[in-house]
């Protein structure tokens, strides 16, 4: 983008560091309590930086031949999970990066990796199959085929795993191998977020729409107008506002009272491209944001889903993926040239929030 | 940040057996500089010798509003998603489709995906058939005339397993299919690799450089002489030709340049669609009327006309001059009279196929707002039928053509280069199946101001 010029960090994004991968960045994740940040590139290399400095503890290049889809960072933080086009998962140790197990699902895309809240289960999808593992890499659980490639997997409580593919969402209890719930509706769902308690399921579709089902009710509403698909969701951790993405603005659904059917979202506009990762802070309504314009702006969010800038810094390239460190006092952004920018998130007290109010 | 060239992606489908395989390996193995990212739909007994190629299940994904534009190919939105991270080992997409596919939707999925229309273009859509079988498959499967009717290259492979009156026949029936389709004749899938790749199919100018008629309507003549006459007395004698009668137009006041001979040809469509008043030799020919010169006697013919003061005679006739080695001759003098000017016409003949080509030309401006209402209404009506749109469009007030693309009910229109002192005019081409011309040019002339 022409017009953006590069500018230091505001308001709230404070120098942190930054460093460089070999390829397209395209997963990451804090581990080890935020000691550590560990990046992955498209081609298989995955990185490991220490969380303060960015100095570099370990490196490993082709990891996954054909290329590197996703990696997911275990909630205890020791060890991470990543998943390739070769068909093959591997568990490592956040230490040194070693290869604890690797896991051969055959020939197709592993695209999905997600673990289970408490650390006892790893969920992965590959085409039209979801694999349960457990932290070693035993084979817990297998699904069916779906009718289509599976594209977004998340865990609803410590046993149930919901899967979203084209036409529907499903519930699997995995431990008693069953089918809770299915969600049908006609479309390509290309996105799932759920709500913390697991009662509001949230997809993205092909269509430039978000579908959501309140599992508890069984309604399901429909939010069109989008003017490009909603590829990236996110819930902040009460589960009352959801980010959006589909455009050059962040569009946010409250579903506090009776919404959000029937209300008008808040809407953003901090960028002047469409966004590309988005990520709630984990705890309160901050809600971070990248675009393909390279910019990163935090957003303060107000219980109608509006809100204000606190914080912006230009990433330098296409957003891939935002991180917030688990304590919320740091904030990481990696970009399509290998970039990875780590900024300090100025603390927030209970107290100085509600001042946003 | 940069601003990256979007890469280019050509279409390869074809029933199986038509040699698909064998022209993608051909494609790959030759010196061409380009890198070449294969996704690949059908695995054939043919393997693929080169790096980068991605196996996907083809997923047909339609919406929940059950609009057939809307209808995807979600194999390739993922496999281009994450091709698009790798741009660095490749410069160039080939998507080798099943023989069942329908390639509406791998179409649209470069227009209807913004993330994948906003890194990839669609270069083109390349057709196999089978030369000995595609007449059998047209008649069995809608499969394959949608694939010939998508077509910006149709490779008419294994010529060399039928005769060559077979391939005449066979290519004129492919042409009234698609009108803007190039057909390439091929022996074990043999064409040079320019004839495919990089056609910037979507790109109008590249096509009207390499086919300038192709926008052009058919017409009930084939040929058209204007005649700079004196007052007088003249004969119009023709000599034995391939019919015993042809149909003709005069009209007086016959403009030379092409915006008057297209107009011209106009009010000749309008006339020769009246019953012909047939003409005997040596009677005198009307101006402005439908007729129809009997040729049945040996030798020269002749037929009057008669021209009272000085003006430009247009002679719109069913046959070129050269088949009958027709002349206009000065009776008094004796003396041939040649034509001032000459304009060739695409002729139109039967379409036996449902799956066929409809040109639209008119001259002046349209109502932008008229157009779109009446573009969206045939859309959302026909728009299943519609497989292809292409064109361009003079708006009124614009001063640059608009270009049109579409398919099925997608279509795009951008500003393109200046009208400078070109006549504004708009040709627009449909390719469809049953799709009713008449209706369709009347509609489009409510939208001319």
């Amino acid at each position: 983008m022409p017009d953006i010029e590069p500018f230091s960090p505001r308001g709230m994004f404070h120098e942190g560091w930054t460093a460089e991968v070999n390829d397209y960045a395209i997963a990451c994740g804090w581990a080890l309590k935020g000691k550590q940040f560990i990046v992955g590139d498209v081609a298989g290399g995955i990185f490991a930086f220490e969380g303060d400095t960015g100095k570099i503890i370990w490196e490993k290049e082709n990891t996954h031949s054909g290329g590197l889809l996703a990696m997911a960072i275990h909630p205890e933080g020791e060890i991470f999970a990543t998943s390739g086009q070769d068909g093959n998962v591997q568990i490592c140790n956040c230490d040194e990066g070693k290869v604890i197990k690797t896991l051969d699902l055959g020939n197709g895309w592993v695209e999905h990796l997600k673990w289970s809240n408490d650390g006892l289960f790893l969920a992965v999808a590959s085409s039209k199959r979801v694999y349960v593992f457990n932290e070693i890499g035993e084979e817990k659980w297998i699904s069916e085929d779906h009718p289509s490639t599976v594209s977004a997997i998340t865990w609803s409580n410590k046993n149930e795993l919901a899967t979203a593919c084209y036409g529907r969402v499903t519930f699997f209890d995995i431990v008693n191998n069953k089918t809770n719930q299915k969600l049908e509706w006609q479309g390509s769902l290309v996105s799932m977020e759920l709500s913390p308690d697991g009662d509001i399921v949230a997809c993205g579709s092909q269509d430039n729409s978000v579908h959501f089902w309140r599992r508890s009710t069984g309604m399901d509403a429909e939010m069109t107008g989008y003017p490009g698909k909603p590829s990236h969701l996110s819930f902040d951790d009460s589960g009352k506002l959801l980010a959006t993405s589909g455009s050059e603005r962040i569009t946010v659904w409250s579903f506090i009272g009776n919404g959000p059917e029937g209300t008008m979202p808040g809407e953003l506009c901090h960028h002047t491209e469409p966004i590309s990762s988005l990520a709630f802070s984990n705890k309160g309504m901050l809600v971070a944001s990248g675009s393909r314009d390279g910019s990163v702006v935090a957003s303060f969010l107000k219980k109608d889903g509006n809100g204000d800038p606190v914080g912006a810094a230009f990433a330098g390239d296409l957003v891939g993926a935002i991180s917030w460190r688990p304590d919320d006092c740091a904030i990481a952004a990696i970009n399509a040239k290998g970039v990875v920018n780590v900024w300090k998130f100025k603390v927030r007290t209970n107290l100085f929030s509600k001042g946003f109010k | 940040m940069s601003i990256k060239d979007k890469v280019p992606v050509t279409i390869l489908t074809g029933f199986l057996g038509s040699g698909k395989t064998t022209l993608l390996n051909r494609i790959l193995s030759e010196e061409h500089g380009k890198r070449i990212a294969v996704i690949e739909n059908e695995y054939g007994e043919v393997g693929i010798d080169q790096g980068l190629v991605i196996n996907a299940d083809e997923e047909v994904f339609e919406m929940s509003n059950g609009c057939i534009c809307c209808t995807v190919r979600g194999d390739l939105i993922r496999v281009l998603g994450n091709l698009m991270k790798r741009r660095d080992k490749f410069d160039y997409v080939l998507v080798e489709t099943t023989g069942l596919a329908d390639p509406g939707p791998v179409a649209q999925t470069f227009f209807m995906d913004e993330e994948i229309s906003s890194e990839f273009t669609l270069d083109g859509i390349v057709t196999l058939v089978d030369a000995a079988h595609i007449d059998q498959q047209l008649g069995r499967s809608d499969e394959s005339s949608e694939q010939v009717a998508f077509a910006d290259v149709l490779v008419l492979n294994k010529t060399d397993l039928v005769s060559d009156d077979a391939l005449v026949t066979l290519e004129s029936r492919l042409r009234d299919m698609n009108r803007m389709t190039r057909i390439i004749r091929a022996e074990n899938a043999k064409v040079p690799i320019e004839t495919v790749l990089n056609l910037s199919a979507f790109d109008l100018d590249q096509i009207l450089k390499r086919r300038p008629t192709f926008l052009e309507p058919e017409y009930p003549f084939e040929w058209t002489g204007v005649y700079d006459l004196d007052a007088g007395k003249y004969e119009l004698m023709l000599e034995e030709g391939p019919d015993p009668e042809m149909s003709l137009v005069a009209l007086v006041n016959q403009g030379e340049s092409e915006e008057e001979l297209k107009d011209g040809a106009e009010s000749s469509v309008r006339l020769y669609a009246e019953k012909a008043n047939t003409l005997e030799p040596g009677n005198t020919i009307p101006y402005g009327d439908h007729i129809n010169l009997k040729l049945e006697d040996k030798g020269n013919k002749s037929f009057i006309l008669n021209i009272e003061k000085p003006t430009k005679i247009g002679l719109f006739t069913q046959h070129t001059a050269e088949e009958f080695n027709m002349k206009v001759i000065k009776s008094d003098e004796n003396k041939e009279i040649p034509f001032k000017t000459e304009r060739f016409w695409q002729a139109e003949h039967e379409h036996d196929d449902e799956v066929g080509s409809i040109a639209i030309e008119r001259f002046g401006d349209v109502d932008p707002e008229k157009l779109n209402t009446w573009m969206g209404r045939l859309l959302s009506e026909k728009g299943v039928d519609i497989f292809r749109t292409k064109g361009f469009i003079s708006y009124s007030g614009n001063p640059r053509r608009i270009v049109f693309q579409g398919v099925h009910m997608l279509f795009t229109a951008q500003p393109d280069k200046e009208w400078g002192n070109e006549p504004r005019r708009n040709q627009l081409v449909f390719i469809g199946r049953n799709l009713n011309e008449k209706e369709m040019q009347e509609g489009f002339d409510k939208c001319l101001i």
